[in-house]
């Protein structure tokens, strides 16, 4: 296992999209938040003029919340790095050379899936260390750590998108159309669905398509907060949330391993 | 162990095109073992099955006496089709990369890049080579352990007449150590000068497999002339052993049995009182056997 990884480590510490992307996000993650906390950007309004709504979110209460519902936009950059680098094994035909001198396909694949797991983990804890660093400053120590459980669904959300990211490279094997339809589908696609899925039906089943199940876990902080203030019944629980996305990870491993298994490479 | 690798029965289509039809044959230990054919043939495709970037549809493949199949590819070096590196890297990173997956031959990078003549690129990256030290590369990552058995499939591909010629030096030196070596090509020349062994495929066929002077051998012509070649053609045809004459530009081709010596063919002539002005024995060059092979 351990080995593994450290050939993924091999073939990516001196790749510098590697950087660049994972850059982008440690970089713009806490720029962002800072922004909001300092009322540089604010909702409804720009410059002087706007209502900053949401500098209050990064007490330790609402800070777990509030900055997983902005990595949920920011993991992007990551789910893309993910299908660069899966991607780019085919086009460099290094995914055969790997099997040639010796892996076997299924060591192929968990490398893969080490790699997702381990992003999945390094993005929790550098969400942690953000979120202790803007919670200390708006808030006493004392709170910490406040409303922790958003950090865990973090995880499971980042796990989630990279897994897919994962699955869509090894469906579509070019950089080009894999990050295309990996928008698409993010952004299009599965809001198409879940719109009209929820709209059919009583119970909102379009909630758990694959990356809104996730999504539902980290929801914009204003509109949790209101709901706890109306006190209006969820009909799926947090709980529920987590479990289908760690199904759907199970439905990613599950095609993706078949995928490589079975066919010529 | 009496084989370095046993291929029985080996089928694979793509879609309607059969691509390997029922293939068997062994690779004897110490053998440069060619496997020739022409564009199309199935070569890679055979290579791609028992290197398992390739699903055969039926049939099996030993490697080494059974080892199993991941450990048999650490064991030895293997280059299929293209150079395939991240593009990137330096070649001394990708060769880092090739070691770890084979988890042997990181502290030979300086002897396998010597070797190939890239240790002053060694820094470079991939992405910045010509196509010829690309395909360099690829031979010193099949160098990488110190493999007792190596796979190339048309290595020469790209190189220069220098660097061809050095590539087959080094195959020739590698198989004087005692290695074994299986090459694809659809150079015959290449083939002929270095194989121990041949086998030939033709669109998914195996036309025939064994040892190179074997598989010539019998095939030898012997070329033969007179003044008078009329009275010559009806002496020569009647000679017990010859098995066909065929008259071409003033001379005549000769197929024989193998026992037949070009001193035999002349004492027959002056026992029938014909002189010849003209007697020559003819390896048959691989080149004319393939091609009377691959047309038939």
């Amino acid at each position: 296992m351990n080995n593994l990884l450290n050939i993924e480590w091999l073939k990516v510490r001196k790749y510098p999209t590697f950087w660049i992307m994972a850059g982008m996000f440690a970089v713009l993650l806490p720029l962002w938040n800072y922004s909001i906390n300092n009322g540089f950007m604010k909702m409804g309004g720009n410059g002087k003029n706007g209502i900053n709504i949401l500098d209050q979110a990064y007490a330790f209460d609402n800070v777990w919340q509030n900055l997983g519902w902005w990595s949920s936009i920011f993991v992007v950059f990551i789910s893309v790095l993910v299908i660069i680098i899966t991607t780019n094994e085919y086009t460099f035909k290094t995914n055969r050379q790997n099997v040639i001198d010796g892996w076997t396909r299924l060591q192929v694949l968990h490398a893969k899936w080490l790699m997702v797991l381990t992003l999945a983990i390094g993005t929790t804890i550098y969400v942690f260390i953000t979120g202790i660093a803007f919670g200390a400053a708006n808030d006493s120590m004392a709170n910490f750590p406040g409303n922790i459980s958003g950090l865990f669904y973090i995880f499971i959300l980042s796990l989630n998108y990279y897994g897919f990211a994962l699955l869509i490279a090894y469906l579509f094997k070019r950089s080009g159309i894999a990050i295309g339809i990996f928008f698409l589908y993010n952004m299009i696609i599965e809001s198409l669905v879940r719109g009209f899925v929820n709209w059919r039906f009583d119970f909102p089943a379009g909630n758990l398509m694959p990356l809104q199940t996730s999504d539902e876990l980290l929801p914009f902080p204003l509109i949790d907060i209101a709901k706890t203030l109306v006190q209006t019944e969820e009909q799926i629980t947090d709980t529920a949330y987590v479990i289908v996305s760690l199904a759907w990870v199970a439905v990613y491993y599950i095609v993706s391993r078949f995928r490589l298994l079975k066919s010529d490479w | 162990m009496e084989t370095v690798l046993s291929i029985n029965s080996v089928s694979k289509s793509y879609g309607p095109i059969q691509a390997l039809k029922n293939v068997t044959f062994d690779v004897p230990p110490g053998s440069v073992f060619g496997i020739l054919g022409p564009n199309g043939s199935g070569k890679t495709t055979l290579l791609g099955i028992i290197l398992d970037v390739l699903k055969a549809d039926e049939g099996s493949y030993q490697w080494l006496g059974g080892m199993p199949h991941d450990a048999a590819r650490r064991s030895i070096g293997s280059l299929l089709e293209t150079p395939n590196f991240y593009h990137y890297m330096s070649a001394w990173d990708n060769l880092q990369v090739a070691a770890a997956i084979k988890q042997r031959g990181k502290d030979d990078r300086e002897v396998v890049l010597e070797k190939t003549g890239l240790w002053q690129r060694k820094d470079s990256k991939f992405k910045t080579y010509s196509l010829g030290m690309k395909q360099r590369l690829a031979i010193a990552s099949t160098l990488l352990g110190n493999p007792d058995v190596l796979v190339f499939d048309e290595p020469t591909n790209g190189l220069d007449p220098a660097g061809i010629a050095e590539i087959r030096d080094l195959i020739m030196q590698l198989n004087r150590e005692g290695k074994t070596i299986i090459m694809a090509s659809h150079l015959l020349d290449e083939v002929e000068k270095v194989c121990t062994h041949v086998a030939i495929l033709k669109r998914g066929d195996l036309l025939l497999s064994g040892k190179v002077d074997e598989v010539l051998v019998s095939e030898d012509q012997v070329e033969i002339s007179a003044p008078d070649i009329a009275k010559l053609l009806a002496t020569i045809s009647v000679m017990p052993g010859v098995h066909s004459v065929k008259q071409q530009n003033g001379s005549l081709q000769l197929n024989c049995d193998t026992h037949i010596s070009t001193t035999q063919i002349n004492e027959y002539c002056i026992q029938n009182g014909i002189t010849l002005s003209h007697l020559v024995l003819k390896k048959k060059s691989l080149e004319t056997k393939f091609i009377e092979l691959t047309n038939k």
